[in-house]
């Protein structure tokens, strides 16, 4: 396998980079692990096992961010493995150690959630949409399709318990179910609420928060089928956006609808209709924010590359703001684990569009653009200023998106039906 | 791209294969054409970016704008423009070059480095200039604040103005230099918990002493744990002097030796309640009582009104099962003199029977709210949720109280109830009402307590549903006040 072997030199400081004498570095890893992917594909098993075999030396959970990258896409690969050779079995024992992770509280999360821009970026960009959208409004009810548990939502009550003429009666309506993972948070849904509301309530706004049970579908399945779990977008699908009522919506409410780091659950084919059913709830604004990556190629080898590509970013920016291996970076990391697994490994995981092609899609869908102002971009860059050198802000027109040394990272946008 | 690299996986990378690059413009470059750019993916090469790698002499030397004419080269744009004037050119050739030059990329010098992987490169050479100096340079600029060190100067300077001008302390004690970060941790912080209910419970006024009562049992000395379970469980009292961790706990203690002490200051309202009553004799004596009130306790970090909320008046719509008797018990003592009668107590032993279906109810719904956290999140739960019942039932009390006359012959009124409750409410939502409401209820007949009591009969009504967990007299079962503190309350 050791086709290419540099001359001397000494071996450099990751020695676990260096293998059989050949230095292995990022593109020769990506170039293993498609070598890796293309032979699962045309399943030539032997193959794929040598190609495994290789990544797992380079590999390492606890190396730098290239090792770690390749030990998450190699899990992925491993799972996809098994599920191709008929093999009941997951990722079985490649799988990271759970590391004893424990159950995180709501104080820590918003610790994790404010570790880097990554999640406030999008929170501020879009709550500063959504306070424009509701000027003059007295009912604001938003529907929140996140992943970080409500942690965008303190800032935006504080905001609108300052507007001008009075904050209006506030509604948050969340799904039960939502993609588990990474980081595990133990608090229901329930004591989220009531904490919010308490806070609003500090702040002289009023709040109802409510938890839609969207987890009906159990009793529709066929008896002749088995009982597979349906997946995220079937089940967002078949009850709480096809079935307002579960929503609860209330005439005389501005409605919004915000989708953080959600779209990438939808599965791809599905999310047209998802769009289409989020529009004829008649919302006032939807704002969407994710990462701005393409990874939902039906290309396994396009994925692999992307995530090479694009996973890294937020490894290098972690190192700056957490010390490696701190429970803090340990935690993120666990998260873009996840998620590259679930890319690479899943057939119905996650599919990351990038900004540019969702955008076209919102648009092919009917909604039309609703821009940032000056004053969001600059509380944007206010807060990215706050933050370690290297984060940037690119105002496109139709989106704004946070960088990490000019790298793209996290895409927010703001829309309104037409 | 792809499979050009699953050909021959070993082989040596081509030019055209290093070339990674996001074509990324960083926002120094002229505007783009009006055609709408087309962002790459991250990742995807360009191949039209030529790949830069300098010595680290020569990268640091570099200067990123460079004068066409004569070579010299400047940090910034501005700069460059300025000295291009004095070269005194034809107009024509003041223009840029409209050909956009070749897009170039840089990687760092640093072997180890991430970023000298073409595929990681950066397109900016004051940025991988500074990253050089930041991630490989010597720490020179140190801050004189805090401990921080930096290697690039603006990113020194840039924290140095910052540094310690800013910064948000939360109740409980952490500290924040991100306003956003402060807010968001705020919201969900159990400080916030316990000021609210603390703010609720000083807005419904007289609850406020009463509580005294209630964590008698937490402090030392004086406030014997009872041997009868009506007062305070012992048990109850146990878990709540028990050092555990949550926070809840230590406010407790320290809460009732301030509630005590208030319990004595003269507060009107309602004593009337107390002042005729003369029932059942019953084995809590007053000077029970009298302990609970006399042994003060420690100082209070915290004070009694945290707690006010379970009792803060709720509408009196719902069926009255709660024990009136134990319910002014409680609030008697703020209520007026500060005086308690042995009826007092006795109204609570004669309610006891009630008690085991209604008083579970109040502390039931913690059960509900238990999430994984520890003891301290738990009470902090336990607290909104309570305060969000209570506050909840605003203004929806209609019923009057017969309960509460058999207390007091004052007539009461479903209207004056709700006014009152009304008023509460009021008064719970603004700190600036608190006194208003405070007079005017006083100026009431007198059975302010009574808004109370409803209140918390309708809190304890809430989770009054089928609880099959095995309570004691005043519904405080062991595991309840192992998982919450409140339990501990009554």
């Amino acid at each position: 396998m050791e086709q290419e072997i540099r001359s001397s030199g000494p071996v450099r400081v990751q020695s676990s980079l260096c293998f059989s004498g050949a230095l292995v570095d990022g593109p020769r890893i990506q170039q293993l692990l498609l070598h890796c992917a293309a032979a699962l594909e045309s399943n030539d098993v032997t193959l794929a096992q040598q190609a495994m075999w290789v990544l797992n030396n380079i590999a390492s959970s606890q190396g730098d961010p290239n090792q770690r990258l390749t030990s998450s896409l190699l899990r992925g690969l491993v799972a996809r493995a098994c599920r191709t050779c008929g093999s009941p079995r997951g990722a079985g024992s490649m799988a990271a150690p759970l590391l004893g992770r424990r159950a995180m509280s709501v104080t820590e999360l918003a610790d994790y959630v404010d570790l880097t821009p990554w999640h406030r970026f999008g929170f501020t960009a879009s709550n500063g949409a959504i306070l424009r959208a509701v000027t003059g409004r007295d009912a604001v009810h938003v529907v929140d399709l996140g992943a970080t548990r409500c942690m965008q939502w303190p800032t935006l009550i504080d905001a609108l318990s300052k507007r001008p003429g009075g904050p209006p009666a506030l509604r948050i309506t969340v799904p039960s179910v939502r993609p588990a993972g990474p980081p595990l948070v133990g608090v229901s849904d329930e004591e989220l609420g009531l904490r919010l509301a308490n806070f609003a309530k500090s702040k002289g706004v009023q709040l109802e928060f409510n938890v839609v049970d969207n987890n009906n579908n159990s009793t529709n399945t066929p008896s002749s089928a088995p009982a597979k779990p349906l997946t995220l977008s079937q089940e967002l699908l078949a009850s709480v956006l096809s079935d307002p009522p579960a929503l609860g919506l209330r005439d005389g409410e501005a409605l919004v609808v915000n989708c953080q780091s959600w779209l990438r659950h939808v599965a791809p084919g599905s999310r047209d209709e998802f769009l289409d059913a989020v529009r004829a709830l008649g919302p006032c604004l939807v704002t969407v924010t994710d990462e701005d990556a393409d990874l939902d190629s039906p290309s396994l080898a396009a994925r692999i590359t992307g995530c090479f590509s694009f996973h890294w970013i937020l490894f290098d920016a972690l190192d700056t703001s957490a010390p490696r291996d701190s429970p803090r970076w340990l935690e993120h990391e666990a998260a873009v684990g996840q998620k590259i697994e679930s890319v690479v490994g899943a057939d119905d995981g996650e599919r990351s569009e990038s900004g540019a092609r969702l955008a076209d899609r919102m648009r092919r869908r009917g909604f039309a653009v609703v821009g940032f102002g000056d004053g969001e971009v600059e509380e944007v860059r206010q807060l990215l200023s706050e933050h370690a050198t290297g984060w940037g802000v690119k105002r496109e027109e139709d989106m704004l998106v946070l960088t990490w040394k000019g790298h793209a990272a996290v895409f927010t946008t703001a829309w309104a039906p037409n | 791209m792809a499979s050009e690299a699953m050909s021959n996986p070993f082989a040596p990378l081509t030019n055209q294969q290093q070339l990674q690059q996001p074509s990324s413009h960083d926002h120094e470059h002229p505007p783009p054409p009006p055609a709408k750019k087309k962002r790459s993916l991250p990742g995807t090469p360009d191949p039209e970016a030529e790949v830069i790698a300098l010595s680290p002499r020569t990268l640091m030397a570099t200067n990123r704008f460079v004068c066409e004419i004569c070579g010299k080269g400047f940090q910034r744009d501005q700069n460059l423009q300025l000295h291009r004037r004095g070269h005194n050119l034809p107009w024509k050739l003041k223009q840029r070059s409209g050909k956009e030059p070749r897009k170039r990329v840089y990687v760092c010098p640093e072997k180890t480095c991430v970023h000298n992987n073409p595929a990681r490169a950066l397109g900016d050479l004051t940025g991988i200039k500074k990253h050089f100096c930041r991630k490989h340079g010597e720490k020179k600029w140190k801050c004189d604040k805090c401990a921080k060190r930096y290697a690039v100067q603006s990113d020194w300077k840039a924290h140095s103005k910052t540094c310690g001008t800013r910064e948000y302390r939360c109740d409980c004690g952490t500290l924040f230099s991100r306003r956003d970060s402060f807010i968001t941790h705020r919201a969900f912080c159990d400080a916030l918990a316990e000021e609210t209910a603390r703010i609720t419970a000083a807005n419904s006024g007289a609850a406020a002493a009463g509580q005294g009562y209630l964590f008698a049992g937490s402090a030392p000395a004086g406030m014997a744990v009872r041997p009868h379970s009506m007062m305070l469980p012992p048990p109850a009292a146990a878990h709540l002097i028990r050092p555990a961790g949550g926070q809840m706990l230590g406010h407790t203690a320290g809460a009732v030796g301030d509630m005590l002490c208030e319990g004595a200051a003269a507060r009107h309202g309602g004593l009337s309640l107390w002042g005729g009553e003369n029932t059942l004799p019953s084995s809590m004596g007053m000077q029970h009582i009298g302990g609970l009130l006399s042994s003060g306790g420690a100082g209070a970090p915290m004070p009694p009104q945290m707690y006010a909320d379970l009792f803060a008046p709720t509408s009196a719509g719902a069926p009255q099962q709660f024990d009136m008797a134990q319910l002014s018990w409680m609030y008697g003592n703020s209520g007026g003199s500060g005086k308690l009668s042995s009826s007092n107590a006795s109204e609570l032993t004669t309610n006891s029977s009630r008690e085991a279906d209604s008083a579970p109810s109040v502390f039931s719904g913690q059960q509900h709210a238990k999430p994984a956290a520890p003891p301290a999140d738990m009470s902090a739960t336990a607290l909104l949720q309570r305060a969000a019942q209570i506050g909840s039932v605003t203004s929806s009390n209609n019923a009057t109280m017969p309960v509460m006359g058999a207390f007091e012959p004052a007539p009461k009124s479903a209207a004056r109830d709700e006014e009152r409750n009304k008023f509460f409410f009021g008064a719970s939502q603004h700190n600036a009402n608190v006194s208003g409401a405070m007079s005017e209820l006083t100026a009431a007949t007198g059975s302010m307590p009574y808004d109370l009591f409803s209140a918390a009969r309708h809190a304890g009504l809430k989770d009054a549903v089928g609880r099959e967990e095995t309570r004691d007299f005043l519904g405080v079962g062991m595991q309840a006040l192992c998982s919450s503190s409140i339990h501990g309350w009554i």
